[in-house]
């Protein structure tokens, strides 16, 4: 992936300064999240400037408040991509409050026809990246219809690539299927159900962590019991939000020596969508396969 | 009695630390605050809580333990509001609402930045309502030391706090330095503040430093008596709340416990009602026995 783009310009960074533009003539687009960003970067290329919002790893997306800087970016942008189902709910409020009826919107829920779901995290889903290829390369065609032929290429070369993923996952599959995993947050749950395995955690343990409230001191003592009975293969934990009860769980699984796989909420820098899905499908089968901890995949 | 007393409770380490660590906090807040209500501090206590607050949010942001963001700032609180000065109950009233603003200002800056740049899942939610049950086995040791401290100092302050607090004026005529008198309880209503943050959250602490005290004070009995009162209302709200927090989570199908800062409020207004309807009905039954 030879694409030298300048993407995701950090939201607190342009607070105070002017709107962006681009290299004169580029298309104004926002991904929501920096994974739906890098896509719009990969498929777009020279023709479009990319802002990606919430962009940094070291930060709870669910808790994210929108800056001045972002209102700009929105304002100025002809195709957006968000996530929807509530995730990123704020960007609705920013684009009514810039109305603009040449914008395009693509929400990933909607193309899922998700919008109620309670797990959000829909780009851990094999499934989901080509879907939102395949919409936007249809919007930016719409948008420049002369560039038609060189979005399409890349679009190609993308769900080609992207190939790569699905092949891992069902390698992945006829090697696990039926594995058990503990996680702390539903935010890998999609990838790790295709992968075949069962998310021994209670679904209501993830959901308490991910809305940042205290899950009941029963499902923690259901999570223990996971790890010190070794009821599970891995402990895959989400590496960018912590508290005090997923810490304990993620030193409880290292003392009894279950394997812990760093699941990414947001895509780290140095990682495109791609490499990002086949690091941590790696993690989870080392995991797996060789009882060896993933902590850091960036 | 399943859906009450679950057999399980104790066994679990997170419950049985809450349950400790909510006792002592219980205990000294009902003994500190009984001052708090008799010198009509109330407003002063809640200052020192939302103090509190930006304490702890600041601890969050800054990586150190929540108990020493919450104590610390309500202390550096109380410095506050003593030097812009609180010896009358008027001048009292505008250092206690100056703090407050500012200390709340200051709270929600930092709140904003944990969720700008550090990954700590519901700190927010944890800082404002507390996080009973993830209280760490050390910081219970920590809680009790200063929980112990605050009481022998009390014990130290109660003859001239209890003069003051009485009539101010007697005490001072008397050649009791009243001020240092109220600066050193400030400081004790300070600490007792962050230590009830811890169980009930910042902005809920002043629950249980007034509630227990204030049922056990319409109570109307001796001052020993009214103390243990409010240290078995304190603890029983306090022990209660941790229960039925426990065993909501097998009230409903859906397993969703209730939070336990929500019981234990509850609970110290429950007491507080029924304590003013028993006070009223047999007050009705004194007046009506007398005709």
């Amino acid at each position: 992936m030879a694409l030298a783009l300048t993407l995701s310009v950090s939201a607190l960074t342009l607070a105070g300064c002017a709107p962006t533009r681009g290299p004169s003539g580029a298309i104004e687009v926002v991904g929501a999240e920096v994974q739906y960003g890098d896509v719009l970067a990969q498929i777009g290329g020279a023709y479009v400037h990319v802002t990606s919002i919430m962009n940094n790893p070291n930060t709870d997306p669910h808790n994210f408040g929108a800056t001045p800087g972002v209102a700009r970016s929105i304002a100025a942008a002809r195709l957006i991509v968000q996530n929807g189902a509530g995730y990123d709910s704020f960007m609705n409020q920013l684009e009514a409050a810039s109305a603009n009826s040449s914008r395009v919107v693509i929400s990933v829920a909607a193309l899922r026809h998700q919008t109620a779901a309670a797990n959000p995290h829909f780009w851990y889903d094999p499934a989901t990246m080509p879907m939102v290829a395949t919409a936007l390369t249809g919007d930016l065609v719409r948008i420049a219809p002369a560039h038609a032929a060189y979005f399409r290429a890349r679009e190609t070369t993308f769900l080609r690539e992207w190939r790569a993923v699905t092949a891992a996952v069902a390698s992945a599959r006829a090697q696990f299927a039926g594995r058990r995993v503990a996680t702390t947050e539903p935010v890998g749950d999609y990838l790790l159900s295709a992968m075949g395995l069962t998310i021994a955690t209670p679904f209501r343990f993830q959901a308490d962590v991910m809305n940042g409230i205290d899950p009941s001191p029963q499902d923690i003592v259901t999570q223990q019991r996971l790890l010190t009975g070794h009821a599970v293969g891995a402990l895959c934990y989400n590496a960018q939000v912590t508290s005090p009860v997923t810490q304990s769980l993620v030193d409880l699984a290292a003392a009894n020596h279950v394997a812990l796989v760093a699941i990414y909420e947001t895509m780290p820098r140095s990682l495109h969508v791609q490499s990002w899905m086949l690091a941590e499908i790696a993690a989870v089968r080392d995991a797996l396969a060789h009882g060896t901890s993933t902590r850091s995949i960036a | 009695m399943h859906w009450l007393f679950e057999p399980g409770i104790w066994s679990n380490a997170a419950v049985r630390t809450g349950a400790g660590v909510g006792v002592v906090v219980a205990t000294v807040s009902a003994l500190v605050g009984l001052f708090t209500v008799m010198r009509s501090q109330s407003f002063a206590g809640h200052a020192l809580a939302d103090v509190a607050t930006a304490g702890g949010a600041g601890a969050g942001l800054f990586g150190f333990s929540p108990l020493a963001g919450f104590v610390i700032g309500s202390l550096l609180g109380a410095g506050a509001m003593e030097a812009i000065g609180v010896e009358r109950v008027r001048q009292r009233d505008v250092a206690t609402g100056v703090v407050l603003g500012g200390a709340t200002g200051l709270a929600a800056l930092f709140l904003y930045l944990i969720t700008l740049s550090s990954s700590s899942a519901g700190s927010t939610q944890s800082i404002l309502f507390g996080s009973l049950f993830t209280v760490s086995n050390s910081s219970f040791g920590v809680i009790a030391v200063v929980a112990a401290a605050v009481c022998l100092a009390l014990a130290a302050l109660g003859r001239p706090l209890l003069f003051v607090s009485v009539s101010p004026d007697a005490a001072r005529a008397r050649g009791v330095a009243v001020r240092r008198v109220a600066l050193a309880y400030t400081l004790l209503m300070a600490v007792t503040v962050g230590l009830s943050a811890i169980v009930i959250g910042s902005v809920l602490s002043t629950a249980l430093l007034i509630g227990p005290p204030a049922a056990a004070l319409r109570l109307g009995r001796g001052l020993w008596t009214t103390l243990a009162l409010a240290v078995a209302l304190g603890v029983g709200a306090v022990g209660f709340g941790v229960v039925a927090s426990y065993d909501s989570y097998y009230w409903w199908p859906s397993h969703r416990a209730l939070p336990v800062s929500f019981c234990v409020v509850a609970l110290v207004v429950l007491e507080l009602v029924l304590v003013n309807v028993v006070v009223r009905t047999t007050r009705r039954r004194d007046a009506g026995a007398r005709v």
